[in-house]
């Protein structure tokens, strides 16, 4: 098995008197795809936020690259090379893809121009980046308030992978999308794993999402580790009963 | 699952179908045509409407509205609203004329002051708004009271500042003709074919498809049709008014700043979705005090060529107590070119074009001897009609 690249230990997590985390320890490794399932109130938005740097865990530690990391902030876990795509997106719909991508980071021409954008250089790097991820049929110019949700969430993770990260966190990428369009963002997620990046989805899509596109799920039930199981061999219905606390907590990965 | 439809397999659709452009860089398309509609339709009614004299008198009169609104749409954009501009408008005129009446100071200097203090008008209204997290409509509603009240105080007793002679009357009065005129026009075509062009040659050089006549070819000769026709059909007259020409610049000024710059993309950004925009990394609320602070430097720069061109300053001058016609004329033009009161859509030029329309009204049924109450119902009237193509033309655009 590769050495993760992301790795927690015993975190715990309280919010006031609620105990939101309990001992969970989870490891990402590069080009894997974890899937990270659980029943509503499991763990699993805190999770992502302890990851992403939103939460600062009250114990465990959190590795990176097999440095053991203080993290204080999202910008920090952003610049160390994690990126998350939260479900709302945050994408400006009245803008195109290229303008959405490199939102907030704009490439600009000398002074003299008065900081000139730079549209050619941006729409050139976006085509590269997106053409290695196979979305070429992502229209660049048109405004992304125009396009599907699947192309949208797209956008939104090539914009995650635009300035190179190691880890890439997926938060519920499917969960407003039809079966067809969470099949492309399913495409996406293996091809950022092909990629050697290491991918986290949460997702609710048991039976069409998790099982076919991720290498490991990993179950969060009442906060706790509950269950790891390979994607290759378990069926949907092990995974649910463990979500639910059905009777036999298992651990089947190798 | 909920299964908000969408199509199955997206065909690769790089082409962009008309209605998504009229919503982004067309959006000045319908106002345009509706300009041209109202042009033949008064032609055909009065013969004095479209002989230069007439023309150049609709060209200045659209100016001061026209800077105001071309300010305006900054705000506007970032999805926020400054009813305070008419009232910035007067009390910096006043301010300026106090300035050089009672104090001495050189014409240029008090210019410089009003805009000045516009801008900072406008940028602690916004820092207000920011601060507290109350609606921009209020804070600027009671800001353009006080400012009412400010510009009270500031005229002296006879109410007025009579600016004749004052050096100041020489903005609205001097015309640029000859040479010195076509040197302009000239300047400004080459100014924007450079940009046009500069843009057409690094998208060739990145290898992505560039096309030379609908990219640099077209809106060139169209730009450069519309200023020669106004030189030609002014030189007629006594030649460019200098108001004409610095709307002229500044639009073109504004409209670079919107569409190539940085911080021209963070306006749409933040009108669209600000929460967006600052897990981008972007400063929302710098960008929005900046965007305050060029719609009261210009609403400022909008009074002062008003006092320039009434030859005076008054009780009366930025639309009166609670901004009157010129605050509701100056926002009609910004929405009537196209620019959403929603924010992150519209461009700049729409200010020009909505500006326009209403001169034209007013002057063309003022020439067909239209009474004054019917000319307030057209000017309204063209506001709903011109925000109700702009959803139409909003919804199209939309998928599914």
């Amino acid at each position: 098995m590769t050495q993760p690249i992301l790795s927690l230990r015993g975190i715990t997590k309280h919010f006031g008197g609620v105990k939101a985390l309990t001992d969970v320890s989870l490891d990402l490794e590069p080009g894997k795809v974890v899937a990270l399932v659980g029943d509503n109130g499991a763990g699993k938005s805190t999770l992502v936020k302890v990851m992403s740097g939103v939460h600062r865990p009250d114990s465990g530690t959190y590795q990176f690259e097999g440095r053991e990391v203080a993290v204080s902030n999202p910008a920090e876990v952003a610049d160390m090379g994690v990126q998350t795509v939260y479900q709302d997106l945050a994408l400006c719909d009245n803008l195109d893809a290229v303008q959405n991508l490199f939102l907030g980071r704009e490439l600009t021409g000398p002074w003299y121009t008065g900081y000139r954008v730079s549209r050619a250089a941006a729409e050139r790097r976006a085509k590269e980046v997106l053409k290695r991820l196979r979305l070429d049929s992502i229209s660049l110019t048109r405004n992304v308030g125009a396009m599907s949700g699947g192309q949208r969430q797209n956008i939104a993770i090539a914009r995650s992978i635009l300035w190179e990260p190691k880890v890439v966190l997926l938060d519920e990428p499917t969960a407003a999308l039809s079966h067809s369009a969470a099949e492309q963002v399913g495409d996406l997620v293996r091809e950022l794993a092909s990629h050697g990046l290491a991918v986290l989805v949460i997702s609710h899509d048991i039976h069409h999402f998790v099982l076919d596109n991720t290498d490991r799920i990993e179950v969060l039930r009442l906060g706790r580790n509950a269950a790891s199981f390979n994607s290759r061999d378990v069926t949907g219905e092990q995974v649910v009963n463990a979500m639910v606390g059905g009777n036999e907590a298992v651990n089947m990965a190798g | 699952m909920t299964d908000i439809s969408i199509p199955p397999t997206p065909t690769a659709t790089p082409t962009r179908s008309l209605t998504e452009r009229l919503g982004n860089e067309l959006s000045f398309v319908p106002v345009a045509v509706g300009l041209i509609a109202l042009f033949l339709f008064f032609a055909t009614q009065s013969d004095v409407f479209l002989t230069s004299r007439n023309l150049s008198n609709l060209l200045v009169q659209s100016t001061v509205t026209g800077i105001i609104a071309l300010g305006l749409v900054f705000v506007l954009l970032t999805g926020e609203i400054d009813l305070s501009v008419a009232a910035t408008s007067g009390v910096a005129s006043v301010f300026m004329a106090k300035l050089v009446m009672d104090f001495g100071l050189p014409v240029p200097l008090a210019i410089l002051a009003g805009v000045a203090l516009g801008g900072l008008v406008g940028a602690a209204s916004a820092r207000w708004v920011t601060l507290i997290g109350v609606p921009s409509f209020v804070v600027t509603l009671g800001v353009g009271l006080v400012l009412n009240g400010i510009q009270l105080l500031l005229l002296p007793r006879t109410g007025r500042y009579n600016l004749m002679n004052s050096g100041v009357d020489q903005l609205a009065a001097t015309h640029v003709t000859g040479p010195m005129a076509w040197g302009l026009v000239l300047c400004a075509i080459a100014l924007f074919a450079l940009v046009m062009g500069s843009t057409w040659r690094s998208r060739q050089r990145a290898g992505l498809s560039a096309s030379f006549n609908a990219g640099v070819l077209l809106p060139v000769v169209i730009v450069a049709l519309f200023l020669v026709g106004v030189l030609v059909f002014l030189e007629n007259q006594r030649g460019l008014p200098m108001p004409v020409i610095l709307f002229l610049a500044l639009l073109g000024v504004m409209s670079y700043i919107t569409s190539e710059t940085r911080f021209g993309t963070y306006l749409y950004a933040i009108g669209n979705n600000a929460e967006a925009a600052r897990r981008a990394g972007i400063k929302v609320d710098r960008i929005k005090i900046t965007a305050f602070a060029i719609a009261g430097g210009m609403a400022a720069f909008g009074g002062i060529l008003s006092a320039s061109r009434s030859l005076g300053v008054s009780v009366s001058s930025g639309g009166g107590v609670g901004g009157g016609a010129l605050l509701l004329e100056s926002i009609a033009a910004a929405v009537i070119g196209g620019v959403s009161l929603f924010g992150g859509r519209g461009m700049v030029v729409g200010a020009l074009f909505g500006a326009l329309i209403i001169a034209t009204v007013s002057n063309g049924l003022n020439l067909m001897g239209v009474a004054n109450e019917a000319r307030l119902i057209v000017t309204g009237l063209l506001l709903v009609v011109a925000v109700s193509i702009d959803r139409g033309i909003e919804r199209l655009a939309r998928p599914g």
